[in-house]
């Protein structure tokens, strides 16, 4: 983990609107689920603001993460982890889509599917840390050594 | 090297993202003649990625612009500057009534709601309506009215009215209102007492309440729209709509005259047999030629489909928990007006005062698709009439709502009824304008 280094490095700020808009639309395939089982409408609206609110996290994550590269303070990418984010917001983007359907096709089966597969790449990204470059590297240890 | 991959890879799947997205999005809608008459064409249900929206800008009639009309007929305005004009209605001493009024707005449920209402705002349909009746008195008949008064004040989203008895019924979103009035009279102070409750908020999704009296004055028939597109504000909340009901009107109790009706936009009694037709707009997001909407003469007790099935018997495959029985039961409308168009406006011929083309039928405003591309309705059509049931091709009477650019609407028509002289006249939500159609000859 990264941790506060002499020269002044903070901790990388992305992994936690990764982490949050993560966990928001894994909720949505439990709330996809409910709607699956028991088709009140409720649960299907819960779906469609839990993914919208993740993928606007998910948007401030990206512009974070930007900011960090741009300014020198993130580590290198780590590619799987991008894959596993990346992929995870675009079927999202395909997923919001789907659940402005109206009832029933709004859920099953394409929406809770895409739920379901997002869910399941999170799950790795998040248990791989929520982050998509590696930690900042303390400016002491870019310099040589002895 | 990975990187560029993974670039491109990313970049390969957002373009097939989008174009998926697009094609959802150029999905054309057939021809609309196909499905006018008693045997529409009714294609494959699709389902949509991007929710379909096809909506022109509301621009208004320049000086000196109007609808056109179907030949040897001429058109004015009879009234501008109204707000947001839905309902005519002639009184017998050939006063003409105008309702201006709109939705009393409902809240947003999901994210979708929030984009849909901008984009339907464009067409002008969030326009805030008068909440009032203004009275236009022509008594030459050159459709150029000598008094304009507001009859009604501080109505909550009045739709439907009629005088019976020597009073004016006032059918509001949530009530129907009794008002003793006497035709000749331009100004109502007495508060309208209350004849019975409609059912409204607290979503009033489709919130207009078309309303007709029967012929022998005793009852009134109200159409109640559904509280969603297809049920997707839950199956609690379309208990006692999408229906017609009948209200007694001395009493005010009342009863599901019709139901599975998804929105009975208006109501007329044919004037030869009696009977009690609708025009109904049907459900969205189906597809740019589903479902088509109908006009329909209306049966005690009958079921039309809504929300499960459509056209008889088409399930609907988004309405959960299904229900053959009722699907088993729905009744096939009369008369197909193809998909989208918004059928708001219905009112019969009284003989030939138009044309002789225009003797035996309806009259039906057509509002104006905003899911279709190409974009339908934006009109106002003629249905003949055989033996008391819709027969034959439509007719376009007016038309030219649209600018030719088909980009931009300069009106949109809403309501239409026959005044004293026979002339036609139409309710223009966008323009604000109430038009009158007449024979070239008479003036």
């Amino acid at each position: 983990m990264a941790r506060r280094a002499t020269g002044g490095e903070a901790k990388l700020l992305h992994p936690f609107f990764i982490s949050i808009g993560g966990t928001l639309l894994m909720a949505a395939l439990f709330t996809d689920y409910m709607y699956s089982s028991n088709a009140l409408m409720q649960w299907s609206n819960f779906s469609a603001w839990l993914i919208a609110s993740g993928l606007v996290l998910a948007l401030v994550a990206a512009i974070v993460l930007l900011i960090e590269v741009a300014l020198g303070r993130a580590g290198t990418i780590r590619w799987l982890d991008f894959i596993l984010l990346a992929a995870a917001a675009l079927l999202s983007i395909v997923n919001v889509l789907v659940h402005t359907r109206d009832a029933w096709t709004s859920v099953v089966p394409t929406g809770i599917t895409l739920s379901a597969i997002v869910a399941v790449l999170l799950l790795v990204a998040g248990l791989r840390g929520w982050t998509v470059t590696a930690p900042p590297v303390p400016a002491r240890e870019r310099e040589p050594r002895p | 090297m990975s990187g560029r991959r993974t670039r491109l890879a990313v970049t390969a799947s957002a373009l097939a993202l989008l174009s998926v997205g697009l094609g959802a999005c150029s999905d054309k809608g057939g021809d609309p003649m196909r499905q006018y008459g008693p045997n529409p064409w009714l294609p494959e249900p699709k389902q949509y990625l991007l929710p379909p929206m096809s909506v022109p800008k509301a621009v208004g009639w320049k000086p000196g612009e109007t609808p056109t009309v179907a030949s040897r007929l001429r058109i004015q305005a009879m009234a501008r500057g109204l707000v947001h004009p839905r309902i005519v209605y002639p009184l017998p001493n050939g006063d003409v009534l105008v309702v201006e009024s709109n939705s009393p707005g409902t809240k947003p449920f999901r994210p979708k709601d929030y984009i849909q209402g901008k984009v339907k705002a464009r067409a002008g349909a969030a326009a805030k309506g008068g909440n009032r009746i203004t009275l236009l008195r022509d008594s030459n008949g050159d459709g150029i009215p000598e008094l304009r008064t507001v009859l009604v004040d501080h109505l909550h989203s009045p739709y439907g009215v009629a005088w019976v008895a020597r009073n004016l019924y006032v059918a509001n979103t949530d009530a129907i209102l009794a008002f003793p009035f006497t035709p000749g009279e331009t100004k109502i102070t007495a508060p309208g007492v209350k004849l019975a409750d409609l059912p409204a908020g607290p979503i009033d999704h489709h919130w207009t309440k078309a309303m007709v009296a029967s012929p022998d004055g005793s009852k009134l028939y109200v159409g109640v729209g559904s509280n969603s597109n297809i049920t997707e504000n839950g199956m609690d909340a379309e208990e006692g709509r999408a229906a017609i009901y009948e209200v007694d009107r001395v009493s005010g109790a009342k009863r599901i005259y019709a139901a599975g009706t998804r929105n009975p936009t208006n109501l007329a009694i044919q004037p030869e047999t009696g009977t009690l037709f609708a025009v109904v707009n049907e459900r969205d997001e189906i597809g740019p030629d589903l479902v088509p909407d109908y006009l329909t003469s209306i049966r005690d007790g009958g079921f039309y489909g809504w929300p499960w099935s459509y056209w008889g018997s088409h399930v609907d495959v988004r309405v959960r928990p299904q229900n053959p029985a009722m699907v088993a039961k729905a009744i096939r409308p009369d008369y197909g007006l193809s998909s989208h168009v918004a059928s708001l406006g219905l009112a019969f011929s009284h003989g030939e005062t138009l044309s002789p083309r225009f003797a035996a039928g309806a009259f039906v405003g057509e509002h104006g698709s905003w899911d279709r591309s190409p974009l339908n309705g934006y009109q106002v059509i003629f249905v003949p009439f055989v033996n008391g049931r819709p027969k034959g091709a439509t007719v376009p009477v007016v038309t030219g709502f649209l600018a030719p650019d088909h980009r931009t609407v300069r009106g949109r028509p809403v309501g239409v009824a026959l005044d004293r002289t026979g002339a036609l006249i139409i309710a223009d939500d966008v323009g604000n304008i109430v038009w009158r159609v007449s024979a070239a000859s008479a003036h």
